[in-house]
């Protein structure tokens, strides 16, 4: 397990990893930690999933990660920032769980959206002081959209899509900032299944054109394996890592490697290890009532 | 049971009648389809008929509909030029209460020391009938257009305050997230998030505030002493000489006026709510 308590110290200051050492997190008011001693390192470039019961602090982690929850003890860098300088930079893309759209913006103008806003952080990550690749700039909205499947809906308003399309425009929108480090918290969770799987594909193409790195938060087992290359096993109360699964499917997923079973040997071991992290003492007495 | 059968013709199955209903005849826009406009039709002639009823034996209390008619008829530049003269101060009074509300609340929203500073001043503002004070703004402001346009501004303000505050903190959270990864600066989240997230708030202080803008211009002219134009006036001149016919001649033309502005708030509604769901036919 690649803790890192265990990296020689100049790794630290790497910025090819995003480290999460000794974090702690308690809620005010709650009976158990959110967090208890989290440590991830994530190579550039990898995907990575959370997935773990509710309560496991999966989404707390994430939004730890974006600089949106802050923490009690430990540190966060991303690429050798803080998360809040990394997002100084925009490179922090947030796909949250509901598309979050702004209704009144067509289509891609939502998607423009990033791009407009902070023009000043823009302008930094041309030149990109210590973190890593330039942004390259190509981020045509037409071409994005296109990338989802959406070329035609440029001019359409958010209303007048489903659930899923709308959920599509938010995955481009989050890749046209070209961020270093893509979070997303169970963005798929309120579509139906037809729907989940296909989004599944958009986003696996999506990914293997941009090179993104991915923390991807979710509860479905399959869709962590379908994607990641490592799945982060966490249990509740308190919020902990049990185990890192690797993934050890070629890439790319195409049908053959999604259908073949090889997939299925690693959703097996993810459920043994989720059944393990219920077992280690997650069973809570705040969640049932004596 | 039987009783209910027997009702129906059997010679028309239910589904084959509703079938027919939904064959794709070129449906009337709602406007002209009598099922839409008949029930208002008949509900107007149901009171035209009750007003006349009373009328007949009260000729002192209500006049006669026709008489009404010969009224406005008789000297419309009079009735034109006073509303014109209503309408003005209503709009110019809405438009400076609109204004400082709206800034307030934008203020008030963004800086929680101002919340605190005036939100209880705004609320005693609200409750204080305006009519009482405005006897005090016509002494402050001498007599005009002033204290007309004051109270027709303090009358609007505070549903518009209300209103918009409360759209201003109707924002997402998953939206907001998104611009604080972005670390959108709080002007930029103001203008591209909080205020358009705001606007069915404010449409809707406008569809409250536009008629009670001529509620306050009407008020402030019956309370100014020596006011000389506007339909107030006219109501309030004509009540005192008993000519009933013209009073409620300047009366139709302030619910006319009230009709106008109505119309107006859903013209604007439809051009800058396209958007929202509240605009959106069913599908």
């Amino acid at each position: 397990m690649a803790t890192a308590a265990h990296l020689p110290a100049h790794v630290l200051a790497d910025p090819e990893h995003i480290l999460v050492r000794e974090v702690d997190k308690t809620y005010p008011g709650a009976a158990a930690r959110a967090l208890d001693d989290i440590d991830l390192v994530v190579r550039r470039g990898e995907f990575v999933s959370l997935i773990g019961p509710s309560g496991c602090g999966k989404s707390t982690l994430l939004r730890a990660l974006a600089g949106l929850e802050p923490i009690d003890t430990g540190s966060i860098t991303i690429y050798g920032a803080t998360p809040r300088e990394a997002c100084s930079q925009k490179a922090v893309g947030l796909v949250p769980q509901t598309p979050a759209l702004l209704p009144w913006l067509t289509v891609r103008q939502n998607v423009a959206l990033p791009g407009k806003v902070n023009r000043a952080a823009t302008k930094r990550r041309i030149h990109r002081q210590g973190m890593g690749v330039p942004a390259l700039g190509r981020t045509d909205p037409d071409e994005l959209l296109d990338l989802v499947g959406l070329a035609d809906k440029g001019g359409a308003y958010p209303g007048e899509l489903s659930g899923g399309m709308q959920q599509r425009v938010a995955i481009a929108r989050a890749f046209g900032l070209e961020p270093d480090v893509l979070l997303m918290d169970e963005p798929f969770s309120a579509l139906d299944e037809f729907t989940r799987e296909a989004m599944r594909l958009h986003l696996l193409s999506l990914w293997q054109r941009m090179q993104t790195t991915v923390v991807f938060v979710t509860h479905s087992v399959r869709e962590a394996v379908t994607l990641s290359d490592r799945v982060v096993v966490m249990s509740a109360r308190p919020g902990r890592i049990h185990e890192l699964v690797d993934v050890d499917l070629p890439r790319p997923r195409d049908h053959e490697v999604l259908a073949g079973p090889g997939l299925h040997v690693v959703e097996d071991r993810v459920r043994d290890s989720l059944q393990r992290a219920w077992d280690s003492g997650a069973v809570p007495s705040d969640l049932v009532p004596a | 049971m039987a009783v209910v059968t027997a009702l129906r013709p059997r010679s028309v199955p239910r589904s084959a009648a509703a079938s027919r209903d939904r064959t794709p005849m070129p449906r009337l826009p709602a406007a002209v389809r009598p099922s839409v406009w008949g029930p208002t039709v008949i509900a107007l002639v149901l009171a035209g008929i009750a007003w006349q009823a009373v009328a007949a034996g009260n000729p002192y209390i209500l006049p006669r509909l026709p008489e009404v008619g010969t009224a406005l008829a008789g000297n419309p530049l009079l009735f034109l030029s006073n509303a014109w003269a209503t309408l003005q101060i209503a709009l110019i009074g809405l438009f400076f209460g609109f204004v400082a509300a709206f800034l307030l609340a934008v203020l008030t929203s963004e800086f929680v020391v101002l919340r605190r500073a005036i939100m209880p001043l705004a609320s005693v503002l609200n409750v204080t009938p305006v009519v009482a004070l405005a006897p005090g703004l016509v002494v402050a402001f001498g007599f005009g257009m002033a204290p007309k346009v004051i109270v027709t501004a303090i009358i609007t303000f505070f549903p518009v305050l209300a209103n918009v505050s409360t759209g201003l903190r109707s924002v997402q959270g998953p939206v907001l997230d998104v611009f604080h990864t972005l670390q959108a600066s709080r002007l930029e989240v103001l203008g591209r998030l909080r205020i358009p997230s705001a606007m069915p708030y404010t449409i809707a202080a406008l569809r409250v505030t536009l008629p009670l803008s001529v509620v306050g211009a009407v008020v402030a002219e019956f309370v100014a002493a020596g006011s000389s134009t506007g339909l107030g006036t006219v109501i309030k001149t004509s009540a005192a000489s008993s000519q009933l016919a013209q009073m409620y001649a300047a009366i139709t033309c302030l619910a006319l006026l009230g009709v106008l502005m109505l119309a107006v708030v859903t013209v604007l509604e439809r051009r800058l709510l396209f958007w929202h769901e509240s605009q959106q036919r069913r599908r």
